[in-house]
């Protein structure tokens, strides 16, 4: 392993043990995306072979069939204590929004029901600074109110690996051990530590996902890319954004930042 | 692949000097905006009737947009063809920062950028100032919007001038100066030829040879204790190494109890190496069962850190509220958390001229110098020997309210003091040690000692107390001042010496009582803070100072035993309170007021206490 995937496994596994050290009642998200099964990796690596808490996944109930196969199987073979979460109907959902992002927030009130039921005072998410401006502005523990919310015009400092852990109860905070990756890193590191993956991430016809989400606002992207290998050789050249298939992105301009401050990931 | 290393950057200066627009052109330039992306930013733009701004690839909130400011800092992927970089920007306007400071904080390389149509102003000053807290101390200094000034040389110079001259008197060394306009693109990945007179290099090719210089000058050992997972039979000590490396078989020393140890092995999944070195997030497990707790720092016996309970620190305030002397804050300095007060202000330095404010109110975004007092000894590190071991953050309920550096200059090392071992006795090693009697009583041992004036309440809270604990199996014995004196401390009196030798006796005992597994919990008025500084001295990482506070008056008015009436009538001679001193606590662990909390509620306090410090979690 390089020196750069050493200093970010590391700068990771320090954030696993300082949350699990700092907070008490742990949970992480696990979206069977490429970037969640790095932080599972990682989290082995941080508590020596097991994850000492339960590990939630968020289901729309229209994730890729693929997707499911591969959470199903990876839960017995990890050990995973697994937390199955289902989210509201479309109905319940913020009218306001554009329909794709409309969608994509029913995974946030999926997720705040499960932090009620659970009493969860940390959630461990695999969120990234390159993937869309306002996650770049994020801290590694972001606190979040009662209702989920980001105040994003008002983040705690953060430096020297210090932070605040001391909130009220009704707030809790949302660790980001990967906010310092980029996704050519998930997939160097990921190909190093030979990681498990759907492959969805290949090539098939031309197309491939570079990111997977709900499958009805999820499209692939054209690319040739094969293989572990193929896929680092074209990020280095691409100049499409990997949420380019993401449709609740683009739909307005503020878009994004609406659903992260309402509680999206 | 090996070895490469991806420098972060930061940049740093003025609002509105051009930071993100900056880093925006760079990273136009360097072919990283995504055609969609720009595409985007011209729309956003053109919304807003505004020309093409640059500034929008990194201001991504709507408020930023709308303000035409950077309110949180970002960070951004950078590829040169020689390397990558990461680059950080961190918002100039003077309320945002303790933004700047979370962002310039991981920094490695430091740009300082300053309008030079504007000149020098207030934060660029101060984020200079900054800086040099941060340990950057070798920066890049760009001088921005040449073309507002039809890029004349004269001005150039004499705002160069006027920086270099500020920052020679804050130690900061200039790596470069280099004048560009990021708006047109002077100088940012070409030379420019609307400035012919510089002969330097461009942005580019100063940072593509930027050299990076180790943060710690020291690579003497540090592991502060992140955690100790049980694994199985194992007991593995979890941490990261600050600085030096660690091999199997090593000897270390944890402080703050003067311990030496070997790794016994190096734990890891899947499987662990011979040698971690510096930046290493590792485990392992150690060759006796010594007392290890979170926080502690394992060093070579050759170089230790230093331990300190007095000492001085460079301060930037970040809190909307003041510092306010003698109070509580809570001390982190690596893994470590302990309670200090800041006992003086020496100065507030003004960053416009480098003279010390007037003032002593030291107020939001202010940089000081201050002496702290804390009732442990804290293993630590002057910022100048090692930068990782050499800085902390100050907490107060609210969250972080300031960062700082530390001087150790002017404070003696209290870790000689401390390891008052006399060298001709031996001591005999037992088979059966304290972990093992904490194994198996589930609880930590600890000393709790009860300071405070008779009728004060220490006994009444400290019977109950007792009680509660040994309902729920923990091994607890109170140690009573007035019952001590009936047996081993018979015949002391209550001259200052005698008091003295009452504490002693009964601090060795607590002591025992420790070692044997046990909470002890210590029941003595002990007035004297000296005394009680020796009393903590016999076994610092676990003994707890609780303050039980009532005034002299409502002692006396209570006097339980009738004692106040007869010292009154001088009857009684060296009553504390009445004919003899009581210094009051400075840095209580606990104070427990028994005036204005009930008995119930006293009792509560201080059970809730030892549980949260003593019960295995």
């Amino acid at each position: 392993m390089d020196d750069h995937l050493k200093k970010l496994e590391n700068e990771s596994i320090y954030i696993f043990r300082q949350s699990y050290k700092s907070i008490k009642n742990i949970a992480m998200l696990w979206s069977l995306g490429k970037d969640s099964n790095v932080m599972m990796w990682l989290a082995f690596k941080a508590f020596l072979g097991k994850v000492p808490f339960p590990v939630v996944h968020v289901d729309t109930e229209k994730k890729f069939k693929e997707m499911y196969e591969f959470r199903d199987k990876y839960e017995k073979k990890w050990k995973l204590d697994l937390i199955k979460g289902d989210c509201p109907p479309i109905g319940e959902v913020d009218p306001s929004l554009p329909p794709a992002a409309r969608s994509a927030a029913r995974k946030t009130e999926g997720l705040k029901r499960i932090l009620d039921e659970h009493k969860f005072k940390g959630v461990i998410a695999g969120i990234r600074r390159d993937e869309q401006g306002t996650r770049a502005k994020e801290r590694v523990f972001s606190p979040r109110d009662e209702s989920g919310t980001w105040d994003v015009k008002n983040q705690p400092p953060e430096f020297w690996d210090q932070s605040n852990f001391n909130y009220p109860d009704s707030v809790h905070i949302r660790i980001h051990p990967l906010l310092g990756w980029t996704e050519i890193d998930i997939w160097r590191y990921i190909k190093d530590q030979n990681i498990p993956i759907v492959d969805l991430y290949f090539s098939k016809n031309g197309k491939r996902y570079r990111s997977l989400g709900d499958k009805d606002i999820t499209f692939p992207v054209d690319s040739d890319a094969k293989t572990l290998e193929e896929i680092i050789d074209e990020l280095q050249i691409t100049k499409t954004s990997e949420r380019a298939g993401r449709a609740m992105d683009h739909e307005q301009e503020d878009v994004f930042e609406r659903l992260r401050t309402s509680g999206y990931m | 692949m090996k070895n490469i290393q991806i420098p972060r950057v930061v940049i740093v200066g003025h609002v509105d000097h051009g930071k993100s627009s900056f880093i925006g052109r760079l990273m136009y330039d360097l072919g990283h905006v995504p055609k969609e992306k720009f595409n985007e930013i011209k729309e956003v733009s053109d919304n807003r009737g505004m020309e093409f701004e640059f500034a929008f690839l990194l201001d991504a909130l709507q408020d930023e947009r709308n303000q035409g400011i950077t309110i949180d800092t970002t960070q951004i992927f950078f590829k040169t063809k020689k390397r990558n970089y990461i680059f950080i920007d961190a918002p100039g306007h003077k309320e945002f920062i303790k933004n700047m400071i979370t962002g310039a904080s991981s920094a490695d390389i430091a740009f300082l950028i300053v309008d030079v149509h504007e000149g020098i102003k207030e934060q660029t000053k101060k984020h200079a100032y900054l800086l040099k807290l941060l340990g950057l101390t070798n920066v890049i200094v760009l001088y921005n919007k040449m073309d507002k000034i039809d890029y004349n040389h004269q001005i150039f110079l004499s705002v160069k001038n006027d920086l270099e001259d500020y920052l020679k008197k804050i130690n900061i060394n200039i790596h470069d100066s280099i004048p560009i306009s990021a708006k047109h693109g002077d100088n940012i990945s070409k030379n420019s030829t609307s400035i012919p007179w510089y002969k330097g290099k461009n942005v580019i090719r100063v940072l593509d040879n930027y050299s990076l210089e180790k943060s710690t000058i020291s690579n003497s050992l540090r592991f502060p204790v992140q955690d100790i997972y049980k694994i199985g039979d194992k007991r593995v000590i979890i941490g990261r190494i600050e600085s030096g490396r660690i091999r199997k078989d090593d000897e270390l020393l944890f402080l703050p109890s003067n311990q030496t140890v070997r790794v016994k092995s190096l734990e890891a999944w899947p499987e662990a190496k011979d040698t971690y070195s510096e930046g290493d997030c590792i485990g392992f497990t150690l060759s006796d069962q010594i007392f290890v707790d979170v926080g502690n720092i394992a060093a070579k016996v050759e170089t230790p850190p230093k331990l300190m309970n007095r000492f001085e620190a460079n301060l930037f305030w970040l809190s909307s509220l003041k510092l306010k002397l003698n109070q509580k804050y809570k001390f982190k300095i690596n893994t470590g958390e302990y309670s200090v007060i800041v006992k003086e202000v020496k100065k507030i330095i003004d960053t416009d001229n480098l003279d010390s404010k007037s003032s002593k109110n030291v107020l939001k975004n202010d940089i000081c110098e201050v002496v702290i007092h804390s009732s442990q000894l804290i293993p630590m590190d002057d910022f100048t020997v090692n930068q990782k071991t050499g800085r902390f953050c100050l907490l107060d309920n609210s969250g972080i309210v300031a960062g700082g550096i530390l001087n150790l200059k002017n404070y003696p090392d209290q870790r000689e003091s401390s390891e008052n071992l006399n060298k001709n006795i031996v001591a005999e090693e037992f088979f059966i040690n304290e972990i093992d009697r904490s194994m198996m009583l589930k609880h930590r041992p600890g000393i709790i000692w009860l300071t405070g004036l008779s009728g004060s309440g220490k006994s009444t809270i400290a019977k109950a107390v007792e009680k509660k604990l040994f309902l729920e199996n923990f091994s607890v014995f109170t140690l009573d001042g007035d019952n001590l004196r009936l047996g081993l401390n018979k015949g002391l009196s209550f001259t200052p010496e005698d008091r003295t030798e009452n504490i002693r006796r009964t601090a060795e005992v607590a002591k025992l009582f420790s070692q044997a597994g046990f909470i002890v919990i210590v029941s003595l008025i002990s007035p004297y803070r000296s005394e009680r500084r020796k009393a903590r001295d016999v076994r610092p990482e676990i003994f707890r100072l609780i303050y039980t506070k009532a005034s002299v008056d409502e002692c006396s008015k209570r006097d339980v035993k009738g004692l106040y009436a007869k010292a009154k009538t001088g009857e009684i001679k060296n009553f504390t309170g009445i004919s003899s001193p009581y210094e009051e606590p400075e840095t209580p662990d606990l104070i427990i007021d028994t005036i204005s909390d009930s008995v119930e509620q006293s009792v509560s306090k201080l059970y809730k206490f030892i549980k949260k410090e003593f019960s295995f979690s």
